[in-house]
């Protein structure tokens, strides 16, 4: 974990749904400038435990502490389909009463990082699925969240997508935001995260949390292979 | 096929299709598109109006839990009141030589079609969307016309679709009840004089107004709304 006080802070988060725990006692940090991933199964409350610390349910019983503003991205996307890349970018910002010329600037700084310049005036059905899931990050980026939420950002995306994606968020990370994302499985974030936790099946609970900021690949992949070996046995 | 043979069975109520055809010709253009802009005018407005009360009511829902309450209750009674009835009540109100009566009979079927829609929309899958706009920090009454309306313009095409074929078939029975034009006038009028060629030749007229419009313009316009806003199946 960097120096800097966390961003992000689940103290022992427990949530259930009509009575089935989801969340047992979880608890995780992520501090600015950090890209924390949290994998698991079906079931582990991963996408639950990002929606509490979105702020768009609370937990039944421990601490949460979200450094503001939050910027979420929904696996499912949600660009607005009669917008334009370029406006579904620029929503939020007509929100918050941002100048048009400020606005025009952040768009074009946010898909410049991420690599989707060049479709600004497509609509989100008339690009792949990753330029989709990219400008579905920008969206939340022109906010300058100081935490940026991903839920499931890797799915449904080919490999080359995969990595160009997962590049950009360490970019994101490493400009100084928190970024937490969850996934379903180790592979893939491992070889960007800062720091992994590893949630076992319902209910979730922290099964193993590996440290790999400043590793090399060799190594995160050794680490990763124990965890896997330890949850298994 | 069955026109035909009708009209060989009783040749004095029901004329051939080609008498019919030679009456609509005979009646001129000037008179055919005079009486069909009005019904077509009256249709469209009525339509409109439905529409419009139509969105303002998904506007109240999106507000308030008590009016989304009063709003889905409002929909329940809607549906319920025959278009009978509604034809007698402008009636009566406005006289059978106004024009508003064929209007606001429209305006009474469309809004229930449209309301109907809406209100199916706004309770099945706008949550996700909700959540977004609360991220992006949009204010409570930016969510209707930014985000809700939007998404439901697909199934709100398709409701218009059903909506203004309903209305421009009940404006002409309103038309021919109490009107001074139009093509429920028309049929209404060859009935008195005893000419049934006159109201075969103006029904015909309305059926293909009523397959051109669906075919060429409202069936076009559906799958345009489908492409432009559908959001993607979780």
């Amino acid at each position: 974990m960097g120096d800097a006080a966390p961003a992000v802070e689940a103290r022992c988060v427990s949530k259930s749904y009509g009575g089935k725990r989801v969340l047992d006692c979880v608890t995780i940090t992520a501090a600015r400038g950090e890209l924390v991933a949290i994998v698991g199964p079906n079931g582990a409350g991963k996408s639950t435990l990002l929606r509490i610390l979105a702020g768009l349910e609370p937990p039944d019983s421990g601490r949460v502490r979200v450094e503001r503003p939050v910027g979420l991205v929904f696996q499912e996307n949600l660009l607005l389909p009669w917008r334009s890349l370029k406006d579904n970018i620029a929503l939020g910002l007509r929100y918050h009463h941002v100048p048009r010329h400020e606005a025009e600037r952040r768009v074009l700084e946010a898909a410049r990082l991420l690599g989707i310049a060049e479709y600004l005036d497509r609509r989100p059905g008339e690009v792949s699925g990753g330029t989709a899931r990219k400008a579905a990050v920008a969206r939340m980026l022109v906010l300058k969240p100081a935490v940026l939420l991903l839920d499931e950002p890797l799915a449904g995306l080919d490999a080359g997508s995969r990595r160009s994606l997962l590049k950009a968020l360490r970019g994101v990370a490493d400009a100084g935001r928190a970024v937490v994302l969850v996934d379903h499985s180790l592979g893939d974030v491992a070889s960007v995260a800062d720091r992994v936790y590893v949630l076992t099946p319902g209910p979730g609970r922290v099964g193993a949390v590996l440290e790999l900021r400043g590793l090399p690949l060799g190594e995160r992949g050794r680490l990763v292979a124990e965890a896997l070996l330890r949850l298994a046995s | 096929m069955l026109w035909v043979f009708l009209s060989r069975l009783y040749p004095d109520f029901v004329p051939s299709p080609s008498a019919t055809i030679a009456f609509l010709v005979s009646e001129g253009v000037g008179k055919l598109l005079y009486n069909t802009v009005l019904t077509l005018s009256r249709s469209m407005a009525g339509f409109l109006l439905g529409l419009a009360g139509a969105v303002g009511l998904g506007y109240l829902y999106t507000l308030h839990p008590l009016l989304r309450e009063a709003v889905k209750a409002l929909n329940v009674v809607l549906q319920s009141i025959s278009v009978l009835i509604w034809i007698i009540v402008f009636l009566m109100l406005f006289g059978i030589y106004s024009p508003l009566p064929p209007i606001l009979v429209s305006t009474a079927v469309s809004l229930p079609i449209m309301l109907s829609s809406i209100v199916a929309g706004l309770e099945s899958s706008t949550r996700r969307l909700i959540e977004l706009a609360a991220v992006l920090g949009a204010p409570r009454w930016r969510v209707y016309p930014d985000f809700l309306l939007p998404s439901l313009v697909p199934s709100l095409a398709g409701a218009a679709r059903a909506a203004l074929g309903a209305a421009l078939r009940i404006s002409v029975v309103a038309e021919a009840m109490g009107a001074s034009g139009g093509i429920g006038y028309m049929i209404e009028n060859y009935y008195s004089l005893a000419e049934p060629v006159g109201v075969f030749a103006w029904g015909l007229l309305l059926v293909a107004l009523m397959v051109t419009l669906d075919q060429l313009v409202l069936a076009r316009l559906e799958g345009w709304a489908k492409s432009w806003a559908t959001l993607p199946q979780r």
